[in-house]
């Protein structure tokens, strides 16, 4: 019960009202700072007036955590959802958990949010009882107001500053299910308006009293250190007023962006790179190294049974290998920060997925502590993990710095977007499946060969968890199969890799669903009958830290098959094709594609995907979640980043050909809300786009 | 830097700089109108595109000379409170994601229906060819451009 008290504290003072801060005692994920379970991350504040203050300790990048959080606290409080202010917070020892990825901003809040709410709901309704001199019982609450016997009736504002006085409940009941009337609604998004008149604020929108642009030229090859320059050229572009040096090239700091950009194009010329190690890496190259690491040693990610005596008991095996190019993360906003640095201070504006690093990071760049840098954060536009990276608003940092201060913003175009972006690698795939004498599989093998992201996001430390952070997506392998080695073989590439919405789930998953159709053909099986067969009568599973229900894949599976109208006659030439899997143990997805290929040309035609993330909070949101999961994982069937002479080849839109309008396909989304704590929905959704277009495309050319 | 007159959002500007700056940096650095967005500065994505005299036109490829003399319209001047059809489409079918290429769209979906009121599917592939949405909104983007149909004088 005690333990109660630890995550609600008020924080309040005389006058203010009601205000709670919470503890979010959130599970340690892979996108989570370990220090978030033990730091209050969360505030709502009764104001006297009656309206309603939340803080929220994620960053909206369009997942729309703005929205479905605020509601969580809403429902169990009874609030006027039109009467609630969402804020964003800022990062600090408030808010030390911040850090918004992996799909689990709603997974990871759930509980605590319900119960503050229900807590400051107690406690407002203790001070109606207290006040109206009635038993508790007789009280409760509705649309921000406290309803007693007698027509007594209280608005939560009216009772705030009574409530803040009570000592926070050690125990409070959460709402059944069956009576929530915000959760579950499909409430728009709370920034909406904002957006559509243009008023909504990013981090390239920031405009503070003096403020000056900047952009860095860079060198082009990762790692590469600039020897000589002459700036003569750049100081001669009208509203140019300085070129800095910084750590990661050189600053062109002018009245304008485009004075900024403009001096930038003169200063190029005339500098001199060492580029280093990495000045003669190319694709070809490193394919090639990769291809020699499919036969080559690995480490181990899963072994399941003997696998060795399993092919070679084995009536026949089948073998494909499967490649996935590297991938840029190419938000519509590129990435920027605005820096204002005193001497004992500093001040960021940055859309980032890491306040919390960002503002450690700033620190140590300047050399003061975390609390002295403030970072406020706009919305972003867009993240998929490019901007769980640090690098750009450290920089800014030390842009200010060396210009005497700012504010300073920082722009990064599009090229330096596209060139200097933290990759998601290419990866190569072998697999081997062995088949018995009736056609049972009978033992299953799954090479990755590529770069590691995880050292690459640990400083070119090998993390004891590389192999099994790697094959995310192929170890947690649903089908129950005897014998199973999943491995991964590093390859050293020199680029800077990062999080890639999806991360390595994306190939490995493609790989894997799309073996599982080569041996359905092989086997002459239906696909789905395949799967359903392979995932039999499974309940829970364990695969490493993770623990998946297996039960809720099949149900997805047969969800996704049944709406889509699996096995019905598809035109000459279009086919269907399905995927499922069941991500991180916690989101179970399945979707099934409509494809066609006319005159080599690839179409989508329709996408249906099933998806059980538990309870649906929202399912509006839920569903654009879905659709967009989607066409972020159709988009990589077209685009590549590919390098030559150390340097990323394409620059831009025009050379990496995102979906568009006209190809993107009908999405039908099923959510299959269950009474399941919610689980995450950003990345589930991708891993599934590309195999079960593939598979359509296998169908449809066979 | 010469000076220049502008007419935006139906208010004549007067913005000294280069006649060469793009039209959107005017609007975002000069004239604090940062609802057209950067994406490309290419003319690839659409983020910046404003009205040119009606038209759908990419700021980032005009000139500051180039757009003197025409009428402006920005998505702050398409209406402030999001009363215009195609704003109240996108909100009714929560359209957003991250939001960011949202502006440049919507302007994209208002000038398509000024001149095509009812827009068949391969009028708005063919509005939309040269449009990125990372987050992939384009299903919502097309219901919410059906909705508002008929809906723009």
């Amino acid at each position: 019960m005690t333990r109660r008290r630890e995550f609600l504290k008020i924080l309040g003072t005389a006058g203010t009202g009601l205000v709670l801060g919470l503890r979010l005692a959130a599970k340690p994920s892979r996108a989570a700072d370990p220090k978030e379970a033990f730091r209050p991350n969360a505030t709502l504040a009764v104001r006297p007036d009656g309206t309603v203050k939340i803080t929220v300790g994620k960053v909206e990048m369009g997942q729309g955590v703005r929205t479905a959080l605020p509601m969580v606290v809403a429902e169990e409080m009874d609030l006027d959802w039109s009467r609630v202010d969402i804020l964003t917070a800022q990062p600090g020892p408030d808010f030390m958990g911040m850090s918004t990825g992996g799909s689990t901003s709603v997974s990871s809040t759930w509980l605590p949010l319900r119960r503050a709410g229900a807590a400051a709901r107690d406690m407002l309704k203790q001070a109606a009882a207290s006040q109206w001199r009635v038993p508790l019982e007789q009280c409760r609450t509705e649309q921000g107001f406290v309803l007693g016997p007698g027509g007594k009736k209280a608005g939560f504002g009216s009772l705030a500053e009574a409530a803040s006085k009570l000592p926070v409940p050690a125990k409070v009941t959460l709402k059944a299910p069956g009576d929530f009337r915000l959760l579950g609604q499909r409430l728009p998004r709370v920034d909406g308006l904002d957006i559509v008149t243009g008023r909504a604020v990013y981090g390239l929108d920031v405009r503070r009293p003096g403020q000056r642009y900047a952009t860095v030229l860079r060198c082009a090859v990762s790692g590469g250190q600039l020897r000589s320059w002459d700036q003569a050229k750049a100081l001669a572009v009208a509203g140019v007023q300085a070129v800095v040096k910084v750590p990661t090239g050189l600053a062109v700091i002018a009245d304008s962006t485009w004075a900024a950009l403009k001096g930038r194009e003169a200063l190029a010329g005339s500098a001199s790179w060492d580029e280093g190690m990495a000045r003669d890496f190319d694709s070809q190259s490193l394919e090639s190294s990769m291809r020699q690491a499919l036969a080559g040693p690995a480490d181990p990610a899963r072994t399941v049974g003997d696998v060795d005596q399993a092919f070679k008991v084995a009536a026949r095996s089948l073998e494909a290998d499967y490649a996935f190019p590297s991938q840029a993360h190419a938000t519509l906003e590129p990435m920027n920060a605005t820096a204002s640095v005193g001497r004992a201070d500093a001040e960021l504006w940055c859309g980032s997925q890491s306040p919390n690093r960002v503002q450690e990071r700033a620190a140590a760049a300047l050399g003061l502590e975390p609390d002295q840098v403030q970072v406020t954060l706009p919305l972003l536009g867009g993240g998929f993990g490019r901007r769980l990276g640090t690098d750009f608003s450290t920089e800014a940092a030390q842009v200010a710095r060396a210009a005497g201060g700012g504010p300073i913003q920082v722009i990064w175009d599009r090229t330096d977007d596209f060139t200097q972006d933290l990759y998601h690698p290419p990866t190569l795939h072998h697999l081997r499946a062995g088949l018995g004498a009736t056609g049972q599989l009978t033992a299953w093998s799954h090479r990755i060969a590529g770069p590691a992201v995880l050292r690459s996001w640990s400083g070119g430390k090998k993390n004891p968890a590389q192999a099994s952070v790697e094959a995310n997506g192929a170890l947690d392998i649903p089908y129950d199969i005897p014998a199973i080695r999943v491995d991964f073989a590093e390859v050293p590439a020199p680029m800077t890799l990062g999080w890639w919405r999806g991360i390595q789930i994306v190939p490995n998953v493609f790989a894997r669903e799309c073996f599982l159709d080569e041996i359905a053909h092989a086997l002459g099986t239906d696909p789905l009958q395949l799967r359903l067969r392979l995932l039999g009568q499974q309940g829970k599973v364990k695969f490493g830290r993770d623990e998946a229900d297996l039960r809720r894949l099949k149900r997805v599976l047969e969800v996704a098959a049944e709406k889509a109208g699996w096995g019905r006659t598809m035109p000459r030439g279009h086919g269907m094709g399905l995927a499922c899997h069941a991500y991180d143990g916690r989101t179970y997805g399945a979707a099934v594609a409509e494809a066609s290929v006319a005159e080599g040309r690839l179409r989508v035609h329709r996408i249906t995907c099933a998806l059980d993330c538990g309870f649906a909070v929202n399912p509006s949101g839920l569903e654009a979640q879905v659709e967009g999961g989607l066409a972020f994982g159709l988009s990589a069937l077209w685009t590549r980043i590919t390098w030559e002479k150390g340097r990323a080849v394409q620059t831009g839109f025009q050379d990496f050909p995102l979906l568009r309008l006209p190809d993107m396909p009908e999405v039908r989304v099923h959510i299959i809300s269950s009474s399941e704590a919610p689980s995450g929905a950003g990345e589930p959704p991708v891993p599934l786009a590309i195999p079960s277009v593939l598979n359509a495309v296998f169908a449809a050319t066979l | 830097m010469t000076s220049f007159k502008l007419t935006i959002n139906g208010r004549a500007r007067t913005v000294i700089a280069d006649g060469e700056t793009p039209l959107l940096w005017i609007l975002r650095d000069s004239l604090g109108l940062t609802g057209t967005k950067y994406g490309c500065g290419h003319g690839v994505c659409g983020a910046c595109t404003v009205h040119l005299d009606g038209e759908p036109t990419r700021s980032c490829q005009v000139t500051l000379r180039a757009a003197e003399g025409h009428a402006i319209t920005t998505i702050e001047g398409l209406s402030a409170d999001g009363s215009h059809p195609v704003q109240r489409a996108w909100l009714e079918e929560d359209v957003a994601q991250c939001g960011y290429c949202q502006p440049g769209m919507i302007m994209t979906a208002a000038a398509l229906l000024h001149q095509k009121p009812l827009p068949t599917e391969e009028d708005l592939q063919e509005a939309f060819a040269d449009h990125v949405c990372r987050c992939g909104t384009y299903g919502r983007i097309r219901k919410a451009v059906k909705r508002a149909a008929g809906g723009v004088r």
